[in-house]
């Protein structure tokens, strides 16, 4: 083969399957938005006209506002722990040497490659038996840790690549300088960390923020976004529903660009 | 460089911060998995989950061939989910790390929304773009193709593209980063050796990519088996899978037992099938 026909046809190759890789991802999500534009009730083309009538019928919506709330709450709360959690996670799987180091990381690691609807399940037992000897039920509680234990695996990946990318020298001049674990920690880890642990946390966030499979599990009656959609997919159902998404997505893409940011900083860093 | 310090385990900064992992991951994933394992071994009576010690379930699952038909319907579907994600991912994930360097971080950020947007309103998405009256037809019409070009809906192909939309990042992610670390000097060796581009691909990238081809397909697999939004949604709920029929066991049986005994069985089968491709794979690399 002659050499300018290789790269011709790679490079053909390569921005074809790039482009149609881009307009398929965004294909649905394109499809939401111009659905929650239509003004008639039902979510078929051609539309009645062009409406954000159903934007505010969203805002007057108890039930859609309150699935809002429940899912920002729930997502802030697990990121908090998660956030936590997973960072010294990282911290142990990268930088300390022990016996059981494999088996430390295989452990906090393993719910990444669990089918996330078989967790749900396998904790929604555990919580139903638990609940049965000692009073209590599923709620937005249980919901609450089922996140944790599925986002934290994430944010110790995300910032174990910071924490590898980082010097253990600069730790040892400080503690040289007569700074106390505390003090190291507080002055040289955190801060050097800090982008990494940022865009981990948003997410462990978004991660949490748009979890279907486990609080469908584990929510018990309390309803989040992604549940709610759940229960209103069908053509059937009114453009409320494109209209909630399309709702979702402006936060969504500016926190995915935000902690796009943070690693790009984290990486010159 | 040497990046790990060492240190030994009776360092009391090691437990503080190994610890809240250590408890999180036994008590809320170990345990429930071992309990599952236990409930397996009891019955169900009037809907109430009753502490009698018996094999009644799992003499059930290994007799009702029910079961592995769906089983096998899902790994099915899971194999070929992984087969088309890296078909499709190996020359994104290629061109990211090769061809798009002005626009590296906005592509980035493209993929990554798409990947953690919330899965139902993807998937409720297609629903309308691949609906009888959906916006597929409605723009085939507009260029001039017969009426409903696309009626796949609630088909295994609608299935299988749902999962390879949701799945699909996972191999992006993986192979661009391997690609990512290949070292540049190796391919321009092989260009100076008189490799062409094709040759130098062929021989040096493809064979340095296969870490993250086969990180990426694990990933996808595992959680391809588990997949219950696709099949019930842009399915229809036609042809089950194991997930959904692990769902009716508990919510609409409410045969606890059972639902463990198909929870661990398809997990387990997932984790063999795993096995058993990374045994031949290790195998053919010790032949050659």
């Amino acid at each position: 083969m002659n050499h300018r026909f290789e790269s011709a046809l790679a490079n053909v190759i390569l921005y074809g399957s790039m482009a149609a890789g881009l307009v398929f991802f965004y294909v649905p999500i394109f499809t939401l938005i111009a659905f929650s534009f239509q003004e008639g009730r039902f979510l078929t083309l051609p539309f009645d006209g062009i409406s954000l009538k159903w934007y505010g019928a969203l805002f007057q919506s108890g039930p859609a506002l309150n699935a809002l709330w429940n899912s920002t709450l729930i997502a802030v709360v697990a990121t908090f722990v998660a956030t936590i959690v997973g960072t010294m996670a990282a911290i142990v799987a990268v930088r300390y040497c022990f016996k059981g180091k494999r088996a430390f990381q295989g452990l906090a690691g393993a719910p990444l490659a669990f089918p996330q609807l078989l967790l749900g399940i396998v904790l929604l037992l555990w919580f139903s038996v638990l609940g049965r000897w000692f009073g209590f039920n599923t709620g937005i509680v249980t919901a609450i840790i089922g996140h944790v234990v599925y986002i934290a695996p994430f944010v110790m990946v995300i910032v174990a690549v910071q924490v590898y990318n980082f010097d253990p020298v600069l730790e040892d001049a400080a503690r040289d300088c007569g700074a106390t674990t505390w003090e190291v920690y507080r002055h040289v880890t955190i801060p050097l960390l800090w982008p990494g642990i940022f865009s981990a946390a948003i997410f462990a966030f978004l991660l949490s923020w748009g979890n279907f499979y486990i609080t469908y599990s584990l929510a018990g009656s309390t309803r989040t976004i992604p549940t709610f959609i759940f229960s209103g997919i069908a053509v059937g159902s009114s453009p409320l529903y494109p209209a909630i998404a399309t709702v979702v997505f402006i936060p969504g893409i500016l926190l995915v660009i935000l902690a796009n940011r943070f690693r790009i900083r984290a990486a010159a860093a | 460089m040497d990046m790990e310090v060492s240190r030994i385990w009776r360092d009391p900064e090691l437990w503080v911060k190994a610890l809240p992992s250590v408890i999180l991951q036994t008590t809320c994933f170990l345990a429930p998995l071992v309990m599952t394992f236990i409930l397996t071994f009891q019955k169900t009576q009037n809907f109430q989950l009753n502490w009698t010690w018996n094999l009644a379930t799992w003499t059930d699952v290994f007799t009702k061939p029910h079961y592995w038909t769906i089983l096998g319907h899902t790994l099915f579907m899971a194999l070929a989910c992984v087969v088309v994600c890296i078909v499709i991912a190996f020359p994104i994930a290629y061109g990211l790390a090769t061809r798009f360097r002005a626009y590296d971080s906005e592509i980035k950020v493209l993929i990554t929304f798409a990947f953690i947007t919330d899965a139902t309103l993807k998937t409720f998405g297609w629903v309308l773009f691949l609906d009888k009256k959906g916006a597929a037809n409605y723009l085939f019409a507009h260029l001039g193709l017969p009426q409903e070009t696309v009626a796949f809906l609630f088909s295994d192909w609608a299935t299988l593209l749902g999962m390879v939309y949701n799945l699909l990042p996972f191999a992006i992610f993986t192979i661009y980063l391997s690609i990512d670390n290949i070292e540049r000097s190796l391919i321009l060796a092989a260009y100076d050796a008189g490799a062409s581009k094709f040759r130098a691909f062929w021989e040096v990238t493809l064979p340095l990519s296969r870490p993250g081809i086969w990180a990426g397909s694990v990933l996808i697999f595992l959680l391809g088996v588990g997949v219950f939004l696709e099949p019930k949604v842009l399915g229809g709920g036609k042809s089950p899978m194991s997930a959904e029929l692990i769902r009716q066991t508990f919510e609409t049986r409410v045969n606890w037992p059972l639902g463990a005994a198909l929870t661990l069985v398809l997990m387990v089968v997932a984790i063999f099938v795993v096995l058993l491709f990374s045994r031949v794979a290790g195998m053919r690399k010790a032949g050659a």
